[in-house]
């Protein structure tokens, strides 16, 4: 192999971590291949750059991640339809990895069911599940089929289908060493007694203060670098002074770093850095999209990039106006009364999980980086 | 065998208030008897626990007396003192059914207590024995005395590998259920309890071997006549009364000979399998004890997992669980997910290639606003799509597309086969005698009738054909006068003119 498709492969492999920190075997099969080929080199440079650790075991891999902004809500667990998790599925979510935890070798969706349900009704967790819905099933159903995706669980026999309309049951294989691997705070959640939220959120990322310069330096390094790695943009207002400062010094050689390991490209500009990807895979949320949704989000994006602060009000009337000039080109409905919230608010979560966008008490407004975009008079064909 | 008497409570002490100082009084007596020493006084019996002899003893003894476990005489010793002399003196024996309470106490204790050992000994043993009835068996006139005792012995050792067998199944569920609280012990007895398994498992595989053989080849040599000669030693034990002596005397011996039989019956399934579906004994405890390693392991594993986490992991999963389920608002529970799972995808912008070359000239200092944009021509609906600029795809890998329609193949191929079998009529029959027929086998037939169908020419009544693919031949003939009839199947039911119908499979290999 030549030293081009090493890095090549290397990079495949970092990317495919970054994408989904949690590989497993029967799902990215070539990723995990690559991930353990280049194990030595990428572990060294995570821990070098990042501090992350990277496990690989016979059927895994997993890049601890950490959160790099604790404020950022834009990154919800998705269900199959890439629905937003809500409180109840995050609740079961944790409520079912506990009744894992201490499960055998085996367990059934039933038999787990049963025991979420008990855990649900212990006095000092505030929250109401009872299985009776259909809708109650389903979120587990849904939770547990999140499991499978990861690995946590892996069918035997029966589906997931029989036991929503209360017909049947599922065997699952319970896999531990995944199980072992899905919590990635510095701190195991049980040991810490803060009782208001925000503090929780804080001990549970926080990482040990350095006390010399060198690990100072080096915690500020692997910092930027985490955001870097995980953000889409990077605007220096929101870093805390030590990390401009450090940035200021030596953000070539932070930039550098990183472009050579992932091929993601720099793009710097006075009010910050973002991280993009030529070949646009390294992403969640996806702009430029098509669609009725991509064009609408370009459209509210151009019209934010150039008047700063603008009241949510106004851009609903924008959206409305929009719907009704691309009528035939949209989707049906655009034009219904009301059709404007949907779109004005899918197209501002996309702005906001990009960081082009910062919402107000009923008002958007947009971040510098919103400027990157233009939009030329759209082409249709095919007329 | 008579009924325990109703006046007799031999075992009411057990649960009376009590119970201690009376099992020890009683074992007192259970131990002076295996001294050949009957009867004891009550100062004997205080010598021996170890006590005074006091009230509480001297009540004891009363009560046992009256539950019938001891039975009391009149002291007719010499005494040596006045209060003596005025006191009610008694000499306290067990009685039988005294006796055989403690003996049952004694022996469930001693299966209770047992931590079921697997007597690798026991093996050796009676492959030895069995060794030495073949000797005896190719005897002409083997001696029924010895023939008797060695069997008697077999039968000894081998209900006791049995029972420990058992038991030691019992005790390897225990072990791998440990409490938690006994972790050090468990983690220091696992080990030896592991090799000692594979020990047994190595054993059991040699000497069971070469016990199975030699059963063989006893029973090559007739083992019933050995069998048949310590029955009648046996029956010769039970001695007959009356004057039909020879009838009892040959009852017994049947009733003997077929208690001997069934004890062989018992060796033989335990070390020789029959046939895949009935393994032997021994091969489903050696397959027991590979379980056992395999459960054990993973219980160690999990043990240590316990032991070398921060935190007990369930505890973390419940306490995140109540976070989230007090987390302020929608936006807090997806901060904390993140934060405690990091399982999200990185997040990037993209650029397009043109736009890049643009950028090569612009500075850091550069604003947003005035470096060069990209332009985005947004193309709409009818067009197909605004082009993703991704890499080119590479060359799909079909192999496993190819193995699945191969599979699918395959499975359809087995499906009709099970079809055409299914729809294969012995004979010619009438249509409305067919059966039930599944959905892939009725679509067959369907086809096999219209296929007929067409066949026949106009007027015709009767028609023979054979399928466009060549795999079955069908023969139809219209019934006179047949009426109506209606097939069922699992898709609905069909109605028509009643038909002889005959189908020959001719991919059927011929029997």
């Amino acid at each position: 192999m030549t030293p081009e498709e090493e890095r090549a492969q290397r990079r495949a492999a970092l990317r495919a971590l970054l994408a989904r920190p949690l590989l497993t075997a029967e799902r990215d099969a070539e990723a995990l291949v690559l991930v353990r080929r280049h194990l030595t080199e990428l572990r060294s440079w995570l821990t070098r750059e990042t501090g992350w650790r990277l496990l690989v075991d016979a059927g895994a891999a997993r890049l601890f991640k950490t959160a790099s902004d604790p404020r950022d809500g834009t990154h919800p667990a998705r269900g199959k339809a890439g629905e937003p998790y809500g409180r109840r599925r995050y609740v079961l979510l944790c409520l079912a990895l506990a009744m894992l935890e201490r499960a055998d070798a085996q367990t059934t969706l039933g038999r787990l069911a049963e025991e979420v349900l008990a855990a649900a009704a212990e006095p000092e967790l505030d929250f109401v599940f009872t299985l009776d819905s259909r809708a109650e099933r389903a979120d587990l159903v849904a939770v547990v089929r999140m499991l499978l995706d990861w690995g946590v669980l892996r069918r035997v026999a029966g589906d997931e289908e029989a036991y929503l309309s209360a017909t049947g049951d599922v065997l699952y294989d319970v896999r531990r060493p995944v199980l072992a691997a899905l919590l990635t705070g510095t701190r195991g959640p049980s040991t810490i007694t803060a009782d208001s939220f925000e503090e929780r959120l804080a001990e549970l990322i926080a990482e040990p203060v350095a006390d010399t310069d060198d690990l100072r330096n080096q915690a500020l390094r692997r910092g930027l670098t985490r955001k870097l790695l995980e953000d889409p943009v990077i605007y220096y207002a929101d870093l805390d002074e030590a990390e401009r400062a450090y940035l200021a010094s030596q953000r070539h050689a932070v930039v550098r770093r990183i472009e050579e390991a992932t091929g993601l490209v720099a793009e710097v500009r006075a009010e910050g850095i973002a991280m993009v990807d030529p070949d646009d895979e390294l992403t969640d949320v996806r702009m430029p999209e098509q669609r009725t949704d991509g064009h609408v989000t370009l459209l509210v994006a151009e019209h934010l990039a150039t008047r700063g602060e603008v009241p949510l009000e106004e851009l609903r009337g924008f959206v409305r106006e929009a719907a009704r000039a691309h009528a035939s080109f949209w989707r049906r409905g655009v034009t219904e009364p009301g059709a404007e919230d949907g779109l004005l608010s899918t197209a501002l979560a996309k702005l906001t999980a990009l960081r082009l966008v910062r919402l107000e008490e009923g008002a958007a407004m947009g971040l510098p980086a919103i400027a990157r975009y233009a939009l030329d008079e759209p082409v249709i064909k095919g007329q | 065998m008579t009924s325990p008497s109703q006046e007799h409570q031999p075992f009411a002490h057990l649960s009376a208030p009590n119970a201690a100082l009376y099992r020890e009084v009683l074992r007192a007596f259970a131990r002076a008897k295996e001294r050949f020493i009957v009867h004891l006084r009550p100062e004997d019996v205080a010598a021996e626990l170890r006590r005074d002899n006091d009230d509480a003893l001297s009540q004891a003894l009363d009560k046992l007396r009256e539950w019938g476990n001891l039975r009391a005489d009149a002291d007719t010793g010499r005494v040596t003192s006045v209060e003596d002399f005025h006191r009610k003196r008694f000499l306290f024996q067990l009685t039988p059914a005294g006796q055989a309470a403690e003996q049952a106490i004694a022996f469930y204790e001693e299966a209770i207590g047992q931590r079921g050992a697997l007597q690798s000994v026991a093996l050796g043993d009676i492959a030895e024995h069995l060794q030495s009835l073949a000797v005896l068996a190719r005897d002409a006139d083997p001696d029924p005395a010895r023939v008797h005792l060695l069997l008697l012995s077999l039968t000894e050792r081998f209900s006791s590998l049995a029972d420990n067998a058992q038991a030691f199944m019992a005790s390897l569920r225990r072990a791998i259920d440990f409490s938690d609280g006994d972790v050090e012990g468990f983690v220091a007895y696992k080990e030896r309890l592991i090799e000692y398994i594979n020990r047994f498992i190595a054993d059991l595989a040699n000497s069971g071997a070469r016990i199975a053989r030699l059963l063989s080849e006893l029973e090559g040599c007739g083992h019933e006549g050995l069998l048949r000669l310590a029955a009648r030693r046996e029956a010769a034990d039970a001695v007959p009364d009356g004057e039909d002596a020879a009838e009892a005397y040959g009852r017994a011996e049947r009733r003997a000979f077929e208690s001997w039989l069934n004890r062989w019956r018992g060796l033989r399934d335990w070390f020789i399998s029959a046939g895949v579906e009935r393994p032997s004994q021994a091969r489903l405890l050696r397959q027991a004890a590979i379980t056992a390693i395999k459960q054990l392991i993973d219980a160690v594993g999990l043990l240590n997992e316990r032991r070398s986490g921060r935190s007990d992991r369930s505890a973390d999963f419940r306490a995140l669980a109540r976070w989230f389920a007090e987390a302020p608002d929608e936006e807090a529970t997806h901060r904390l997910w993140r934060a405690a799972f990091g399982l999200a995808s990185a997040r990037h912008l993209t650029v397009t290639a043109a736009t890049l070359e643009e950028w090569r000239e612009v500075t850091a200092g550069t604003s947003w606003q005035e470096a060069p944009p990209i332009k985005i021509s947004p193309q709409l609906r009818r067009t197909g799509s605004y082009e993703r600029r991704g890499k080119p795809n590479r060359v799909a890998d079909r192999s496993q597309a190819r193995r699945l329609l191969l599979e699918q193949a395959e499975r359809e191929a087995a499906e009709t086969a099970a079809a055409r079998a299914a729809l294969r009529t012995e004979g010619p029959m009438l249509l409305s005698e067919l059966d039930v027929l599944d959905p892939r086998a009725f679509r067959l037939f369907l086809g096999l009738l219209g296929d007929a169908l067409a066949a026949r020419r106009p007027g015709e009544t009767e028609v023979k054909t054979v399928t466009a693919d060549g795999s079955m031949e069908v023969r139809l003939a219209l019934v006179p006068d047949g009426g109506e009839v209606e097939i069922r199947t699992e898709d609905g039911v069909l109605t028509g003119p009643e038909h002889v119908v005959e189908i020959v499979d001719l991919m059927a290999v011929a029997p």
